[in-house]
């Protein structure tokens, strides 16, 4: 399955850069991850507790980051498993600044098998839209804050709200970008 | 295809359920009709510790006229709708869209509750509730509470139901004046979910043009959604071959589409707009 996405942060991208090699930030971001461990160079171990509403399942994995090219890009792989099934797979991820934004694109081909490939095939690809999309919304946050000050808290109705706030944002922008046209 | 151990709660009415889930707030999962929960469980993508069975619930199915509005209880089986001549008569859509559900064994035991409180993203009746501009009545710990089906629907498997909350009522407006509905499927042929799903109810002014438009879309995206696009370009038409096909090029307008394996993006997103152009004729043809 192939997945892809953009996303704009409003953060510089060295602080999008340094927040999404962070372990600890990262485990505070990725929905559901119970553990994220240090196990070499830009190499960790992860247990994960993803899914989507009732449907959930925990993974344990192994992600690596290569060509780290900072603050523009880096490469991740990824491999994981769980009862639900297994995934394994590779993809950039790039930063562009643009008007003081971040915008960060990325492309991946994954493998997915077991149960959850057999009878959630339907659902995957919304599922990963879904979750990156919280996961970036979390990001963004946590870019936003300096490092001396506390990391920002993350939940559910915290994710919600700020990809709201910045929806209306985008809308407001857009309007006032095609009123000057 | 053994699910994992669970224990099992028959609440006798709503508010005893309501108190159960209230006890287990984290591990209970609410069993409808099961015909989504107790699959997802057999392969273990689902593994809730405490399940509230609401079959036992005595007057939770129904189809009642009140107050201007259609209200259709929670535990209301998808035949139940499918073959009730009395909606046939003044709300066609419901029985339309019942009737392209699954297969029969869904049919008989799946409720509309069920099927709106799990919110997937290639359900039926989301999409038909989104058109019709329907209510959904919440019950939680703190009393009622009316949630519009436009709000209602968060994301996939996501609800706008709050921990705690059970669906007790589906409520719908009335259809009157000069109505025209439909629910066309193009259903995938292993699972019968929609891969695309469209579901028009309008209503034409009395000079013959398009008064107002309730467009829901499923199958195509995360969660179903309602097309306001196509609803705007829609009102106001004379509703002729032209001014629909231009509505209908909006059905996904705003939204990421997803692909799998048996339909790309692409082919969903042609899908999408055929079969908004072609539901939009048939509900106008019918609107007289």
């Amino acid at each position: 399955m192939k997945i892809e996405g953009t996303h704009e942060l409003h953060a510089s991208p060295e602080r999008v850069y340094e927040t999404l090699i962070d372990p600890t930030v990262l485990q505070r971001c990725i929905p559901g991850c119970e553990r994220l461990e240090k196990t070499g160079e830009n190499a960790y171990s992860t247990t994960l507790r993803a899914g989507v509403g009732s449907i959930k399942g925990v993974f344990t994995g192994n992600v690596r980051l290569e060509e780290m090219q900072p603050p523009r890009r880096f490469r991740m792989i990824v491999e994981g498993k769980g009862q639900p099934g297994f995934l394994k797979g590779a993809g950039d991820l790039e930063i562009e600044a643009r008007e003081g934004l971040s915008i960060v694109k990325y492309t991946g081909e994954v493998q997915v098998g077991g149960t959850i490939a057999g009878v959630g095939q339907r659902m995957l690809q919304g599922a990963v839209k879904m979750m990156s999309t919280q996961f970036f919304t979390a990001i963004e946050a946590e870019a936003k804050t300096e490092s001396h000050e506390p990391p920002p808290k993350h939940g559910f109705f915290r994710t919600a709200l700020r990809w709201f706030s910045g929806l209306l944002r985008r809308m407001f922008r857009r309007t006032i970008t095609s009123a000057k046209l | 295809m053994i699910p994992a151990q669970f224990d099992y709660l028959t609440p006798k009415t709503i508010d005893e359920a309501v108190g159960l889930l209230a006890q287990h707030p984290d591990e209970a999962k609410i069993l409808a009709g099961g015909h989504s929960l107790i699959p997802a469980m057999k392969l273990r993508l689902a593994v809730p510790q405490v399940l509230i069975d609401l079959g036992r619930i005595k007057d939770l199915a129904y189809i009642r006229e009140e107050g201007g509005q259609i209200r259709i209880g929670a535990m209301t089986t998808h035949y139940q709708l499918e073959s009730s001549g009395r909606l046939a008569e003044i709300c066609p859509l419901l029985p339309a869209c019942a009737a392209q559900i699954g297969d029969v064994q869904v049919r008989n035991k799946g409720t509309i509750g069920g099927s709106v409180a799990h919110s997937d993203p290639a359900g039926d009746w989301p999409a038909a509730v989104i058109a019709l501009g329907a209510e959904i009545v919440a019950v939680g710990a703190g009393g009622e509470r009316v949630i519009k089906a436009t709000d209602f629907f968060v994301d996939m498997l996501t609800t706008a139901l709050l921990p705690g909350e059970i669906l007790r009522e589906v409520r719908i407006a009335m259809p009157g004046g000069r109505f025209g509905q439909c629910y066309l499927k193009v259903p995938q042929p292993a699972s019968g979910f929609a891969v695309v799903g469209v579901a028009v109810h309008l209503t034409r002014a009395s000079g013959g043009s398009c008064e107002s438009a309730g467009v829901g879309i499923t199958g195509v995206a995360s969660k179903v959604y309602r097309a306001s696009a196509v609803e705007q370009a829609i009102t106001g038409s004379g509703l002729d071959e032209q001014a629909v096909a231009a509505a209908a090029a909006h059905a996904t307008d705003g939204v990421s589409v997803n692909g799998d394996l048996y339909a790309s993006e692409a082919y969903r997103r042609h899908l999408a707009q055929v079969y908004t152009r072609r539901a939009i004729e048939a509900a106008a043809a019918r609107a007289h």
